[in-house]
């Protein structure tokens, strides 16, 4: 083994190695973004294998001399495919083909048939208070007290201040991937959704197509993704789902791979105190 | 690597061909749906649908061929079919949309991009045990080797050599090392 396969060994081990040209570090690091991917990982359950084999079953046992005659004739190939073909076939198609329409779609299948029926179309309320005049001048009334109403208590509010705006904070601390990290957040309620600033320190820049995530969680665990950014120093985040019930606060190392959801990479995490 | 009863099995519907394909490449199908799906029901649903759409087209397949790289094929296409059908589906406000819904994602993965995933996935799987928890936990959990070794109550020098061994075991199975 050459001295170079070692570095590379050591680059892919995360290693710090800066003997690698830049196409070689680039490949280790395809490498080393799919090893960290949760598809790489995942495991299917147990009980898929039983599924698999009784779709099938379920497929033959409809109609097996029907699915004898839909069967397309075998066709022949010359040799056999192999991973070079695949990626062959790849390029090609990407060369050739322009993006795909979304295939034909499968007849639905037969709904029950309370879903067929179109629903009774009600007669409009509107209609029918416009009808009758009595209905009407009795809307036009209430609507004429309301409008004033209204009125009347915007402005004898006059010159007083606005309440203060919802507020509350946390403090926020780096996990055992980023132990030394840690920082603050505030969340603020603002007409267009809740305002997260988050400030922290001890997490390195992240960059080239590696990013944090923040994500917002609730008691059953569902995450809000609330915006990403490559440090945390001061940070601006939105969020579109209440802080009073999306209480904690996490964020994630992630990859710029295609895959959206959160790594399980978590770098800093906090839960909302009031601040009064 | 299947052999040709195998795959005639599995042509004939054979249950027992169908489970033996399934495990030896039931993993790999699902690693794919989940690669391009990034949810783990929808990828269910795509493997189960992989191995219907397979078994439906076998007598189509040259059962001298290696299975894997058809069914690669077979299983983005159906994936990328429910990611449609998901991003169709998705019309409520995005804050009802959980994050990692298909409907977030972007345009599908390449067919030579998930077959970097199986590639790699298949290599990682010919690793001895001990070593594809090392490679998990430093890649995937993102531990560095002390706190492998906290872990997994092991001196660091081990969980160390047993690292080398298993990326030099990766290198060498997905040809990232020199050819001499």
């Amino acid at each position: 083994m050459s001295a170079s396969d070692e570095d590379r060994i050591a680059y892919l081990a995360g290693e710090q190695v800066e003997s690698l040209t830049p196409d070689e570090r680039s490949e280790l690091d395809e490498l080393r973004a799919l090893l960290e991917a949760e598809a790489m990982w995942a495991e299917p359950p147990d009980e898929l294998e039983d599924r698999v084999v009784a779709a099938i079953a379920d497929a033959a046992g409809t109609s097996p001399a029907l699915e004898q005659v839909k069967r397309p004739r075998p066709r022949q190939f010359a040799t056999p495919v192999q991973p070079a073909d695949v990626r062959r076939a790849a390029r090609e198609e990407q060369a050739s083909q322009p993006p795909q329409a979304p295939p034909a779609r499968q007849p639905p299948p037969p709904q029950p048939s309370r879903q067929l029926k179109k629903p009774r179309r009600e007669r409009s309320w509107v209609i029918t208070i416009l009808e009758r005049p009595a209905y009407a001048f009795g809307l036009l009334a209430v609507l004429v007290a309301v409008v004033a109403g209204t009125t009347l208590i915007s402005t004898s509010g006059g010159g007083s201040p606005s309440p203060p705006p919802l507020q509350f904070a946390m403090v926020v601390n780096g996990t055992s991937l980023a132990p030394g990290a840690h920082g603050s957040a505030t969340l603020t309620k603002m007409s267009s959704g809740w305002q997260v600033e988050l400030s922290a320190t001890g997490l390195p820049h992240l960059t080239n197509g590696r990013y944090y995530q923040a994500w917002l969680k609730n008691s059953a665990g569902v995450l809000v993704p609330i915006g990403t950014f490559n440090d945390a120093v001061k940070v601006t985040l939105w969020s579109g789902v209440p802080v009073t019930q999306f209480r904690t606060l996490t964020v994630t190392r992630q990859e710029a791979n295609g895959n959206p959801a959160s790594s399980g990479q978590r770098v800093l995490t906090g839960t909302i105190k009031s601040s009064g | 690597m299947a052999h040709a009863g195998l795959s005639t099995g599995f042509r004939d519907g054979d249950p027992d061909a169908v489970r033996a394909v399934y495990r030896e490449y039931g993993r790999l199908v699902f690693a794919v749906a989940y690669r391009v799906l990034g949810d783990r029901g929808l990828a269910e649903e795509a493997t189960q649908q992989t191995f219907v759409k397979a078994w439906r087209a076998a007598a189509s397949f040259d059962a001298e061929r290696e299975l894997g790289p058809w069914l690669v094929a077979i299983a983005r296409r159906v994936a990328i079919d429910v990611s449609r059908r998901e991003t169709v589906r998705a019309a409520d406000s995005l804050d009802s949309v959980a994050p990692g819904h298909p409907a977030l994602s972007s345009s599908p993965e390449a067919l030579e991009a998930v077959y970097d995933v199986w590639e790699v996935r298949r290599a990682v799987a010919e690793l001895p045990p001990e070593e594809q928890d090392v490679v998990r936990l430093q890649h995937f959990k993102g531990y560095t080797h002390v706190e492998i070794a906290e872990r997994l109550e092991l001196p660091v020098g081990t969980i160390k050599s047993r690292s080398f061994r298993a990326h030099k075991r990766l290198a060498a199975l997905l040809g990232h090392l020199r050819e001499e």
